[in-house]
């Protein structure tokens, strides 16, 4: 794709988010970003228990960089069946590449704000697993 | 809406807004450069005001590695590569209200560049209006522009000027969300990248966010209508010396741009340290 297929890609997806909506029964649920600079999403996260991802979606408002990309790697995540921790390898960098240097710029952290509070989601639904295990354990 | 209906609205310097009529009329004017300014950096590549040339309030007017505005050599690089000579009167505008279009139009004032006016309404009103967007970027010949000498004494507040200020008791408009004002949001979890160590606000400030000077439909409200913002609920007065502040100083340089321009305070300041400074320096008093 050269730069103006890259940007029109961004915009199609700003335009059309992939899996956008509240998930009711989230496991976590998990805000990002700023409503006043680049954008916020809200994240939520249901595990299968299995260290997989049954559900994942998103809401949130912000410019054609921050939206587009977080309906990207959503769709990448779910579209790859990816598991939480192949989510969590996930490298910022390869993925603001596969966006396009040219049309980031350095707005990075617009670009990685799904995927950062997808990140953080994960973490916060595995620490809250571990807590889980270890509150059964004691008991 | 005509320069008239700008005139109408008892502007201290209506003479700062033209609008989109106006614009739409001086597309081809070489005496005029466009220039949008947004913080979607992506609009202007997916359609703009005809001719207008593009400024990146990051890559453009951001020093690279110091927390400042661009030195005076690189300004004069950036005017000749858009065709805009020190003549030039240049023309704002851009998304979010014109958030972006007056802090692009403050850095332009730094070094002293004042033939500079806002389109009212901005790219929502354009947009609405159905008028013609282009993705062809204008190709302008090089300007001559001389370095110029950057001066911020006059619109610029730093930090000690800000001490200075809160011992004089002078008066500060604190121009975000009421959350961040009461230091509300940043203590919400998950919201470090508000860039702060402490919430609040800087004491005595009030609190009147930015986009309260703007009508649905982007324009500016009329000179009576903002003095009963600013006057009657911020409690300014004529002749007040103001410093405005927010987080990183790009909200309030729209206030600036109200406060001086259409309301005519003539010594207001932005501070643009604002409260990622402020909020993050060792001992600096706060309020909430």
């Amino acid at each position: 794709m050269d730069r103006k297929e890259r940007i029109a890609f961004l915009v199609e997806h700003f335009k059309d988010p992939r899996h956008k909506g509240v998930l009711e029964d989230a496991d976590v649920t998990m805000p990002g970003g700023s409503p006043e600079c680049g954008g916020s999403v809200v994240v939520y996260l249901k595990g299968d228990g299995n260290g997989g991802i049954e559900a994942l979606s998103w809401t949130g408002q912000g410019d054609t960089i921050s939206m587009g990309a977080t309906s990207i790697v959503m769709e990448r995540v779910l579209g790859e069946r990816m598991d939480l921790d192949q989510t969590l390898s996930l490298d910022y960098e390869e993925f603001v590449e596969s966006l396009g240097r040219d049309v980031i710029g350095s707005r990075t952290r617009n670009a990685t704000l799904g995927l950062s509070t997808i990140k953080s989601a994960i973490r916060k639904f595995q620490r809250s697993r571990f807590v889980d295990a270890g509150d059964r354990v004691t008991a | 809406m005509t320069e008239q209906q700008i005139a109408e609205k008892g502007y201290a310097h209506p003479e700062a807004l033209v609008t989109t009529e106006w614009v739409a009329e001086h597309l081809n004017d070489e005496n005029v450069r466009i220039v949008e300014s947004d913080e979607d950096v992506l609009l202007y590549d997916i359609g703009h005001v005809p001719n207008a040339v593009k400024i990146d309030w990051v890559e453009d007017l951001n020093d690279p590695l110091m927390r400042d505005y661009l030195d005076p050599e690189h300004f004069a690089r950036l005017m000749s590569e858009k065709g805009i000579s020190p003549d030039t009167m240049v023309v704002f505008y851009g998304d979010k209200n014109n958030w972006w279009a007056t802090y692009a139009l403050w850095v332009f004032r730094l070094f002293g560049h004042d033939n500079v006016k806002v389109m009212d309404g901005g790219r929502i009103k354009w947009e609405a209006e159905g008028r013609e967007m282009t993705q062809q970027v204008p190709n302008f010949p090089k300007a001559d522009y001389p370095i110029p000498t950057r001066d911020d004494s006059k619109i610029r507040a730093f930090k000690e000027d800000v001490e200075q200020h809160l011992k004089s008791q002078g008066p500060m408009v604190d121009v975000r969300s009421p959350g961040e004002y009461s230091g509300e949001l940043l203590h919400m979890p998950d919201y470090p990248q508000e860039g702060a160590l402490r919430g609040g606000h800087i004491p005595g400030a009030a609190n009147v966010p930015w986009a309260r000077a703007v009508r649905e439909d982007g324009t500016f409200k009329s000179a009576d209508e903002l003095k009963k913002i600013y006057e009657g609920e911020a409690g300014l007065k004529e002749g007040d010396d103001v410093i405005a502040y927010c987080r990183i100083g790009e909200r309030s340089s729209h206030t600036w741009f109200v406060l001086n321009y259409l309301l005519g305070y003539e010594k207001v300041r932005n501070y643009d340290g604002s409260w990622t400074e402020w909020g993050n320096s060792v001992r600096a008093p706060i309020e909430r």
